[in-house]
Formats: C-alpha cells, sequence, structure tokens
C-alpha cells in the first residue's frame, strides 16, 4: 500500500503543472487573498455528549483518528485510569476521559474481589471535543481569518491559511486547539466538516456504540438533552444537568454541550466558562490612557522647557 | 497534585507556544515604537531644539522596529505564512490591529528615517519628513498599545486578569523611548536637548510607577498562586530597583553620558525582566505542584 501510493504521488499530476521558482513564490504570495464564494447558511449542527453513558471504550477516539487520518501518538501510561492519551491535542481531536471516584474505605480501593458498588463509588466517563461555541474567542483572536464558523455554524480552521500564530490557543478556555510540531499549524476537531457536507454524521458519533454522542441540529439536540436530564431526575440523578447549552452572562452557548453528573471542574471544564473578549475595550482603554498620560507628560515638559 | 487521578487538579487551558522571545519582543516593540513617539513629540512641540536628535532618533527606531518584526515573524508555527495576517483585518483580534498597525507604521517610519539621512547628505524635503512622522504617530502608537491587550484578552491564568498590562507596555514605551532619545542627544552633545530630556525622563518615570502598581495590584494573587513570599519579595525588589531607582538615582546625580546611558541600561534590564517574569506566568507551575519550594 505505501509503495503503490508513493507511485501514485510520483506520477505527474494534470491538474498541477510543473512551475518554476517564481511562479511558486508568486502562487504562494496571491494564494490566500484569493476568496471563494462562501456556501449558503444551513441548519446549526452540533454534539450533545450524554456522559451517563460512555462505557469509555475509546471507539469515538479511533474512529477521529482514522477518519481524519491522524498519526498516533504512542502508548503512555499517563498514570491516570485508563487515560493513555491525556488531553486533546493536535493529533487528538477526541479525548476520553475517566475519573474514578472511590471513597476512602470501599472495596475497590482495598482490592478485595467482593466488590461492593455504593452510590457514591462511580466511575464518570465523558468524550471531550472542541465545544464549537457560538461566539468561539479562538475565532475572535485569529488574526489571518483562518479560523471560521461554516455553513453549519461549526468553527473549522482552514489549515491551509493558518499560519501558527497560536493566539487561539491562549484565547481558548477550553484547551482545545494545539499546534502541531511538525507543521506548526493548529489543529482541533473539525466536526468532520467533509462528511456533514456529503449528508454523513461525523466519525466519532456513527461509532458511539452506547449512542453517548449525539449528532444533528442543535435545536433538536438541546431538547432532546432537556428531555434526558428530566427522565435522569424522575429516575433519582437529581444531579444530572447540562453544561453550555444555553449562554450565560460570561460565555455564549456551545454547539457541542455535554450532560453532567458532577461539578465541571470534575471533568476538567471550567465551571464558569468566561470569554477574554469582553475585557477587550476597557483594555484598550487602559493601554491607550496609559500612552496619552506619558505623551502628554512629555509633551508638557518639552513645550514648557524649550526657551 | 502529582499522581493524584482525575482533572479538577490540571491546568484548563494550554499555553501557547509562546517564549523568552515574546519577552524580547515585547522590549524591543517598545523600544522602537518609544523611541520614535518620543521623538516625533519633542521635535513637534519644540522643533528648533529637537530636529536633530529626532533625525537621528528615526532611523534607530526603524533598525529596533525590524529586528523586532524578525521576531514576531519567527515566532510564527509557519513563518513563510507571516503575510496571511494581512489577508483580514479584524478590530475584534489584537492580533490583526497590531499587525496592521505594524505594517503602515514601517511605511511612514521608513520614509521619515530616509529622508532624515537624505537630509544630513544635504538633500532636503523638510516639509514631506514631517509629514511623515505625523502620518507615523497614531500608527506608532497602536503598534505600541496593542502588545498589552494582545497579552491580557485571553484565557491563561493570569495574563487574564492582567487588567493594566497595555497600560503598562504603552507608558514604559514611552519612558523607555525618552531615556533613548536622551541617550542619543547627550551622545550628539545638544545639551539643551538634554536638559530638557532629562527632567521630562525623571516625570515619566515616576509616572510609569502608576500603571506598574496597577498591574501588580491585577497580578497579586497569581504571584501568591506561583511564588513563595522571599521569591515575589526578590523579584519585586530588583524590577522596582533596576527599572525605576536606579534610572531616577542617576540621573538626578549627574547629567553626563556615563551616568544617564547607565540609567537607560539599568531601565530597560527592569523592564525586560518585567515582561519576562508576566510572560512566564503560564508556564509557571502552581507552587503547590511544585516540590522542594
Amino acid at each position: 500500500m505505501a509503495s503503490r501510493e508513493k507511485q501514485l504521488s510520483a506520477l505527474l499530476q494534470t491538474s498541477d503543472p510543473p512551475r518554476g521558482l517564481v511562479s511558486q513564490l508568486v502562487q504562494r504570495l496571491i494564494y490566500p487573498f484569493r476568496y471563494g464564494e462562501p456556501p449558503k447558511p444551513r441548519p446549526p449542527t452540533g454534539f450533545y455528549t450524554d456522559t451517563t453513558v460512555c462505557i469509555g471504550c475509546k471507539a469515538c477516539e479511533v474512529a477521529c483518528k482514522q477518519w481524519n487520518q491522524l498519526p498516533s501518538d504512542g502508548f503512555n501510561w499517563s498514570g491516570n485510569s485508563y487515560d493513555n492519551t491525556a488531553e486533546l491535542s493536535a493529533t487528538t481531536w477526541r479525548h476520553v476521559k475517566f475519573i474514578e471516584q472511590f471513597g476512602e474505605g470501599s472495596s475497590a480501593e482495598r482490592g478485595s474481589l467482593d466488590v461492593t458498588v455504593s452510590d457514591h463509588n462511580r466511575w464518570l466517563m465523558m468524550s471531550d471535543v472542541c465545544k464549537h461555541c457560538l461566539a468561539a474567542p479562538c475565532h475572535q483572536a485569529c488574526p489571518t481569518g483562518a479560523i471560521i464558523h461554516n455553513e453549519f455554524e461549526n468553527v473549522y480552521i482552514q489549515a491551509d491559511i493558518c499560519n501558527g500564530c497560536s493566539c487561539c490557543i491562549a484565547a481558548c478556555p477550553f484547551g482545545v486547539i494545539t499546534r502541531d510540531k511538525v507543521g506548526g499549524h493548529s489543529h482541533k476537531c473539525t466536526l468532520c466538516y467533509d462528511r456533514q457536507r456529503d449528508g454523513l454524521e461525523p466519525a466519532c458519533a456513527k461509532a458511539c456504540p452506547t449512542q453517548s454522542i449525539h449528532f444533528g441540529p442543535v435545536d433538536e439536540l438541546r431538547e432532546m438533552a432537556r428531555k434526558r436530564v428530566e427522565e435522569l431526575h424522575r429516575r433519582g440523578v437529581p444531579e444530572a444537568y447540562l453544561y453550555g447549552d444555553a449562554a450565560t452572562d460570561t460565555y455564549s452557548e456551545l454547539h457541542s454541550f455535554y450532560l453532567l453528573v458532577d461539578r465541571p471542574s470534575v471533568y476538567g471544564l471550567p465551571d464558569n466558562p468566561f470569554n477574554p473578549w469582553l475585557h477587550m475595550m476597557g483594555d484598550y482603554f487602559r493601554s491607550i490612557a496609559g500612552g496619552l498620560a506619558a505623551i502628554v507628560a512629555l509633551f508638557v515638559v518639552v513645550f514648557l522647557l524649550r526657551s | 497534585m502529582p499522581g493524584e487521578s482525575g482533572y479538577a487538579h490540571l491546568p484548563v487551558t494550554k499555553v501557547p507556544g509562546w517564549h523568552g522571545l515574546i519577552a524580547w519582543d515585547a522590549l524591543l516593540n517598545g523600544m522602537a515604537t518609544g523611541l520614535f513617539m518620543a521623538a516625533a513629540v519633542s521635535e513637534l512641540a519644540a522643533p528648533a531644539v529637537f530636529t536633530p536628535v529626532a533625525k537621528v532618533a528615526y532611523p534607530v527606531a526603524l533598525a529596533l522596529l525590524l529586528v523586532d518584526l524578525g521576531l514576531l515573524v519567527s515566532d510564527l508555527g509557519d513563518p513563510l505564512r507571516f503575510h496571511h495576517m494581512l489577508r483580514v483585518f479584524k478590530p475584534r483580534s489584537p492580533m490583526s490591529v497590531g499587525t496592521w498597525c505594524l505594517v503602515i507604521f514601517s511605511l511612514p517610519l521608513t520614509a521619515a528615517a530616509a529622508l532624515s539621512v537624505l537630509s544630513e547628505l544635504g538633500i532636503d524635503f523638510e516639509r514631506a519628513r514631517i509629514l511623515a512622522v505625523v502620518v507615523a504617530l497614531p500608527f506608532g502608537f497602536g503598534s505600541a498599545a496593542y502588545k498589552g491587550v494582545l497579552l491580557s484578552t485571553n484565557a491563561q491564568p493570569g495574563w487574564k486578569d492582567a487588567r493594566w498590562m497595555g497600560g503598562y507596555l504603552t507608558n514604559s514605551a514611552l519612558l523607555m523611548g525618552c531615556g533613548e532619545l536622551l541617550v542619543l542627544s547627550a551622545l550628539m552633545g545638544q545639551p539643551q536637548a538634554t536638559a530638557i530630556l532629562r527632567i521630562a525622563f525623571i516625570v515619566l518615570l515616576v509616572l510609569n510607577l502608576i500603571p506598574l502598581g496597577l498591574l501588580f495590584a491585577n497580578l497579586q494573587p497569581t504571584h501568591v498562586r506561583l511564588y513563595t513570599r522571599g521569591q515575589q519579595w526578590l523579584v519585586g525588589v530588583l524590577m522596582f530597583a533596576a527599572g525605576t531607582l536606579i534610572p531616577l538615582g542617576l540621573t538626578f546625580l549627574n547629567d553626563g553620558l556615563i551616568f544617564i546611558c547607565g540609567a537607560l541600561i539599568s531601565l530597560l534590564l527592569g523592564s525586560w525582566l518585567i515582561r519576562f517574569v508576566y510572560v512566564k506566568i503560564p508556564h509557571t507551575p502552581p507552587l503547590e505542584i511544585r516540590s522542594g519550594e
């Protein structure tokens, strides 16, 4: 297979005729300034992840890597339960988290074979992914226009435009985006944009065997999620709630939201996500004020002492 | 804690790959824009006194700016794509605002520098030179003002709380610029310019304590989380001594070239230290995680 790929890549591509050095340079310079016709808006789509039915099988991680042709991260013992990938990265766009909540005196911790499971001893598992925020700080930060909201209102990085400035990494309050060490560009979940355009659901949702990951129009997902929370409350899980389904005072709604049964920080999510852009105008004001104060002081001293 | 399972103890955000290079970038940005603005303001306020110094200051500011732009480009993940920054203008992206300000600023600054050099060679386009200086002034100010906003408008621990980062950096740029202009005027043997700038430098040194104090107040909870009391005192005293006390003392003591150069060098050291400590905040693990301290 590999040798066949090499043979194919060595063939002359009719759509890509050979170019001289100057032509390549000119092409490289003008290429990013070419804009295509933007596609017509479609109904917003997203993920709703019900963590109560996640079994930690990592099929979503594997399907994501397979479909998006992401390289392996190697096999690492993280020391954190069954978590080997540790975090979302430029090559891991889905990450299953494992949280072991076992009390001090539980049978499981003592190593006894006679395991008794109480209400307070439990596993929490969650398949994490880009939140596809409606007002995404990464999108606001991006100076190249590489990060866009596509026609499905998903946050999408145009890999051929990104220049690896890392502003998006600094801006993301969820720690999703990472710069690739090889290419130097930022990467994250595309919400399988290519599959969506062809009418397919994202690979992770397709592979999930327990329907923990739901994909679809965001309005329908919210409705489904709220019914699920009500059902869980009726069935004796009063701590179930939705994270990110609605906007707060400090953050927009997420197009990838979660059903959780513990504090967000337990899952490695910010308890109160904050959009840094809420401070931006004030920061500009202080920046300008600081500079103007110095200019006025300098001008006054120079003007008064000039003669 | 090390070895603890789960995610509650782990940082949520990812640290961008901005390291020591950005501290140098922030310093050079302030030195270049500050020198230009100090020269421009002084020249426009008192042309008879400051025009000769300003004509030297503009080419120096351009040289500093070129080094700074080189650092900015080399810090990109893909430096050959630096021009992709110019395909859009996004007012809500401080980096986009800064990029455009720097690009536009560099054009009239180059013109002002070139015309200053030409006038020294006897080819004088005085009105065009002044026009270039006036056009460059707002963009030079923007180039200085964006940097702090870029470093505070994000989700990084510590950085996101630094509301006065922009105020301090912009003010500090003018202070450094005034110090550089003072050294240039002393080197060129301009006694009147040196005397005026010496007083201006002292005023700006005192004025700079206000945004610096406000920035420290912003970052106090972060400092407590990251550093021991001893470390906080050590770094605080070093910053205050190098950035304010020593330059102030040397400038007060004597107006000789050695004293003025010493004051500027001390100021630059202090300014670099502040920027370096600040840039390192997200890279520094909390005190409770570090062992042996």
